[in-house]
């Protein structure tokens, strides 16, 4: 699919992490290019979310090869991953995960207050257009609690995407939504991904998903017991 | 979107909890505020009673009892000294002001303070202590004039009559001077002054008063008794200015110097070449004021301090509380770009808002307290309470406050700081 490592926006190569007691996790070799959008899929327990946390730098490998957007993340120190973290990469979660005590344009705001890829001056135009590209141009003020599920997802992937990354990672996205909400909420995401040339990495065990994405990685196996 | 204003967001997120916890603080630093505040005026008003006379003469004894009994009256005095040193006294050069002071008697615990009329015009500093809410000041022997706070007790009024009784303290079986009563002819402000507490007449009434016990007592020991004027009704008081003063004795001499700074140098002269005591009343008090006020001073102190404790460990629980609900948001905003300093960061500010809301509430408390003291203090005894205002002690307080407040914080920042991201992303 690719010839050139410049041209890979993530890869790991030969990756391992012990995960507990007798149970480790091993990838041989995971690319994604640039603009590219894939689905992780497997079933529960397969790796496939420790796979997410090492590529965003949450986890450390303990050995193996691990470039994002061109970066050896393994060599970079926390703080610099913290950074680096905020300046190109964009969270979605099942579970929505916006703060409670913010309103929605206050957790768009939050996606930029960690990183300085926009100016602070730009701020609030950008979190109030991308609240706009998502629908949600009416719920600026409301709180997490008044929004229904989709709205909440809606906001989440604004607050992913306001800060322009390079990389969105979405771990089941739509797992907590009804089939008609999940349906245009994965619509929306595709799209502002297309939109923005952004790279989407997507976690699910839904394989009817996965197949929208147009790569799929099958993450099966990927955490193992240790052979004996 | 500042650290600040995050902070402040989680704070306003569980209001109740953060009211809560800033009421524990404030109830602290208002009793901090108010104490010292207190303190501070207590010590003051002291130590202008102290400062309105230069130096106490009165016999050998102990300086600071001569002192309380003769400034304050609230002590025994220490004695009493001839008359005629009291005359070498005021005729010294240094002496601008010299009155004496006579005591022995009292009416309901209220002293009888004899003295010389001059008394009632003297104003030290800004201060007019003897200033009259109603009538005249005494004129001559067994007219009195009352302090506030005897006249409201007692009941006494203008033209009312009393009897003094033998001796400083209230007691059924003191002597009574019946046959010598005085009449009020005035009545003194509310000036919050020991004042308020006394009763001032002419010196030469305590004399009358006591030349005829010491007379009456001759007369019972040796019949030897020439001048009773109990048994002449028509006695005529006035002749007691013509009095001839000799062999005559005064408890105290209140003396103004021309200059301060010759209180020492007057007082070693008293001491080393006379049989009379001179004590310094500023210094006394001073003493006095640290060994007892003092300390009632650090008992509350600490009192207020412990209650800050007790409130920064209610800070220290209730963020720690807070941080632990909240893994999943710091997780996220780690998730967003969030370092470890930042989250440390905004977990301190929470306790920092919190001490600082506390001390501002606290502070209102305490202005609070100190305006109803003052209503109740100043109608009963005229001792006015300030408005907190900022001193140097209630800044070091308010600053160890600030300093409790933070070290809370340190544990839940910490708590915060070392969360695991994945495990509490995956947790979720």
């Amino acid at each position: 699919m690719l010839n050139r490592k410049d041209a890979v926006m993530v890869l790991l190569e030969e990756v391992t992490r012990r995960l507990g007691p007798g149970v480790h996790f091993s990838c041989e070799k995971f690319y994604a290019a640039p603009g590219s959008r894939t689905a992780l899929w497997g079933p529960s327990g397969c790796g496939k979310s420790t796979m997410l946390n090492l590529i965003t730098g949450l986890l450390r490998p303990d050995s193996g090869t691990l470039r994002i957007d061109g970066a050896d993340i393994t060599a970079l120190s926390e703080s610099r991953m913290d950074a680096f973290r905020g300046e190109r990469m964009g969270f979605v979660f099942q579970t929505f995960n916006l703060l409670p005590p913010f309103n929605a344009l206050q957790n768009v705001l939050l996606g930029m207050r960690f990183s300085d890829t926009i100016p602070e001056q730009e701020w609030k135009s950008r979190a109030v257009a991308m609240l706009n590209r998502v629908g949600l141009e009416r719920r600026l003020h409301s709180k997490p609690g008044t929004l229904s599920v989709g709205e909440r997802q809606r906001v989440a992937i604004a607050r992913a995407l306001v800060n322009k990354p390079r990389l969105i990672v979405a771990d089941e996205p739509t797992g907590s939504l009804d089939p008609k909400t999940a349906a245009s909420v994965m619509a929306l995401l595709l799209e502002l991904c297309e939109e923005e040339k952004v790279t989407l990495l997507l976690v699910t065990h839904d394989r009817g998903i996965a197949e929208q994405l147009p790569d799929l990685f099958d993450c099966t196996g990927l955490a193992r017991e240790d052979a004996s | 979107m500042s650290l600040w204003s995050i902070a402040w967001r989680y704070l306003w997120n569980r209001k109740l909890t953060t009211a809560l916890t800033i009421l524990s603080v404030a109830l602290g630093v208002g009793m901090i505020s108010a104490v010292l505040t207190l303190r501070e005026e207590t010590q003051r008003r002291f130590e202008e009673e102290g400062q309105a006379f230069d130096i106490v003469v009165g016999s050998k004894g102990n300086p600071l009892q001569l002192v309380l009994s003769t400034v304050y009256f609230m002590d025994a005095p220490t004695g009493n000294m001839d008359y005629a040193v009291f005359e070498s006294l005021k005729s010294h050069e240094d002496v601008t002001h010299a009155f004496p002071i006579a005591m022995g008697d009292s009416y309901k615990g209220y002293r009888i303070v004899g003295t010389s009329r001059e008394l009632m015009d003297f104003a030290p500093g800004a201060r007019s202590p003897y200033t009259l809410a109603e009538g005249r000041y005494f004129e001559k022997a067994q007219e009195a004039v009352l302090g506030a706070q005897v006249a409201r007790d007692s009941g006494l009024k203008v033209g009312s009559v009393f009897v003094g009784t033998h001796g400083l303290v209230q007691s059924s079986f003191a002597e009574s001077h019946d046959d010598h009563p005085y009449t009020v002819v005035g009545i003194l402000n509310l000036s919050g002054s020991p004042n308020d507490r006394a009763i001032f007449c002419d010196i030469q009434s305590v004399w009358d008063v006591h030349s005829h016990c010491d007379a009456d007592h001759d007369h019972d020991s040796d019949s030897d008794h020439d001048h009773d004027h109990a048994e002449d009704p028509d006695h005529d008081h006035d002749h007691a200015h013509d009095h001839d003063h000799e062999g005559q004795e005064v408890t105290a001499a209140l003396i103004k110097l021309a200059s301060p700074a010759l209180r020492f140098e007057f007082k070693d002269q008293i001491n080393k070449h006379s049989n009379a005591m001179a004590a310094i009343p500023i210094m006394e008090i001073q003493k006095l004021y640290e060994q007892l006020l003092g300390t009632a001073k650090l008992v509350l102190l600490a009192i207020g301090y412990l209650v800050v404790a007790i409130s920064s460990l209610s800070i220290l629980i209730g963020l720690y509380m807070a941080i632990l609900q909240r893994r999943r948001d710091l997780a996220i905003m780690r998730a967003l770009g969030a370092t470890r300093g930042e989250i440390f960061g905004a977990v301190i500010i929470e306790a920092f808002w919190v001490t600082v809301l506390g001390i501002a509430a606290g502070w209102f408390m305490g202005a609070l307290t100190c305006v109803v003291l003052n209503h109740f203090l100043v109608t009963r005894i005229g001792f006015h309470v300030p408005a907190i205002h900022m001193t140097a002690d209630l800044v070091s307080a308010y600053s160890a406050v600030v300093l409790m407040g933070l070290i809370a914080g340190i544990l839940p920042a910490w708590q915060a700081y070392r969360s695991d991201v994945a495990r509490d992303l995956a947790e979720l």
